[in-house]
Formats: C-alpha cells, sequence, structure tokens
C-alpha cells in the first residue's frame, strides 16, 4: 500500500460493506505474507499466535496450509 | 430407471468437479474458501459451454468476469480512501494457495450457492454450468452482483439468459 488517504466511511451501506469485505481480503493476505514471513524466520506457531492474538490452535486450524516458502508473488 | 440413476451419477461427477474448480479458482486468488465468485468463474470453464453461452445471450463477456471481480475489490477500497498499487494488491500473487487440510469449506456465499444447487437438483439432470449462472445472477449482494454491475450486466437479463440456455441444452439431451 503506498498511497493512504483519510479514510471516510460511505453512507450507502452497499458501498460500506463493499468496503468492508475488500477490507477482510485485503488484512487476509497482509496476514498471510507476514505469517509466511514469521515461518522463514523460524518462529514457532505459539509466538505467531500471540502476535495474532488468537489461540494457537486457531492460528494452526487458519494458517497452517502456508508453507515457510517464498511468497507467491 | 437406469437413465435415472445414470444422470444422477452424472450430476454428482459433475458437482464434485465444480466444487474442485471452484477451490482452486479461490486458491489461485490466494483464498481458502470458494465463493459464489469461484464457482461462478468455475463454471465458465468451457465444459459443457452452457454458461459462456448464457453470458454471451446477455451481451456479456464471460473473460470480463475475472477482471471485474478484482475490479470491485479495488473500488471498495478506493470508495474508502485505501489505493492499492502494483503486488501490493491481493489476487496479484502467481502462485496459488496450497490447498487445506479437511473437509469441503465453502465461504457463505459458496455455500448458498450449493444449498439452492441441491434445493433444485431434481430440475437439474444433468447440472450444467448455466444452473450456476442462474443461482448467482439471482444474488442480489455480494461480489459476484458488484462484478456484474462494473461489466454493465443486468443480471435479471442474464438469469433469463441462463435459464433460455438450460431449457435449450436440455431439450437437446438424450433421455
Amino acid at each position: 500500500m503506498n498511497d493512504l488517504f483519510d479514510l471516510s466511511i460511505p453512507e450507502d451501506p452497499e458501498a460500506a460493506l463493499a468496503a468492508v469485505v475488500a477490507l477482510r481480503r485485503l488484512a487476509d493476505a497482509i496476514e498471510q505474507r507476514a505469517v509466511r514471513s514469521a515461518l522463514r524466520q523460524q518462529w514457532s506457531w505459539a509466538r505467531i499466535a500471540q502476535a495474532l492474538g488468537v489461540s494457537k490452535q486457531a492460528a494452526h486450524k487458519r494458517l497452517s496450509h502456508l508453507s515457510a516458502g517464498e511468497d507467491p508473488i | 430407471m437406469f437413465n435415472g440413476l445414470k444422470a444422477r451419477l452424472n450430476d454428482m461427477a459433475t458437482l464434485r468437479s465444480l466444487c474442485e474448480q471452484a477451490e482452486r479458482q479461490a486458491l489461485l486468488d490466494q483464498q481458502t474458501k470458494p465463493g459464489a465468485e469461484q464457482f461462478l468463474l468455475a463454471a465458465l470453464d468451457p465444459k459443457d459451454g452452457t454458461a459462456r453461452l448464457a453470458f454471451e445471450k446477455a451481451g456479456a463477456d464471460p473473460a470480463a468476469l475475472r477482471p471485474a471481480i478484482a475490479r470491485q475489490y479495488e473500488d471498495a477500497l478506493h470508495s474508502i480512501g485505501i489505493r492499492l498499487t502494483g503486488g501490493t494488491r491481493p489476487g496479484t500473487e502467481r502462485r496459488p494457495l496450497p490447498a487445506p487440510a479437511g473437509i469441503y469449506d465453502p465461504a457463505p456465499s459458496g455455500q448458498a450457492l450449493m444449498q439452492e444447487l441441491a434445493a433444485s437438483r431434481k430440475d437439474h439432470r444433468p447440472l450444467l454450468g448455466a444452473h450456476v449462472v442462474a443461482i448467482t445472477a439471482g444474488m442480489e449482494h455480494g461480489v459476484v452482483a458488484r462484478a456484474l454491475r462494473l461489466m454493465a450486466v443486468d443480471p435479471g437479463i442474464l438469469k433469463s439468459a441462463a435459464e433460455v440456455t438450460i431449457k435449450g441444452a436440455l431439450s437437446r439431451a438424450p433421455g
């Protein structure tokens, strides 16, 4: 993200909810990259979970499919 | 009776293939759970050709769907003041995510689509890509609805085109 302007929430529910969906997707993408990077740096799942503010089980269940390899870019 | 059983087995194979394709589309898009948009992209894969035909009958370019899906995310972020560029955009990754372990787990919009397919399964025989088009075109909100709006496609016209396509294909189907 190289341009971040002031956030403004649209009055139109359709537009506001579409923004929520897009933000979740963006958050997922950031999370995936961050977890891959953490795994490459030998972080444990306990440490990743603590940093994400979730339980180790939750982090492992949701993110363990991510390999410790390169980002898929 | 044999024809009915055969048709049912064919439908199950088609549904399984559709689910697998939708998951593949989701993983390509760095998502683990396929939503209605990934089912629609999977249906447009030229297996029976009816989904593409429905789009073309409605005056829509099937190839424009994927870019429209990506753009509706960008437009939504832009609407709140976030502009993403280049490799920072989700979905610009080249390699798909690894498939998650465990049972098949679609996103809620994918679940809704599968439930509608299951509820109308008596009318399929066989299950066609255009059935997926008809159901997703009827979804008033969500990613597919927003992508179709960007493509200037009237969902009502697309749904009707899908229904006409289904009728034509079924009238030609054996048995």
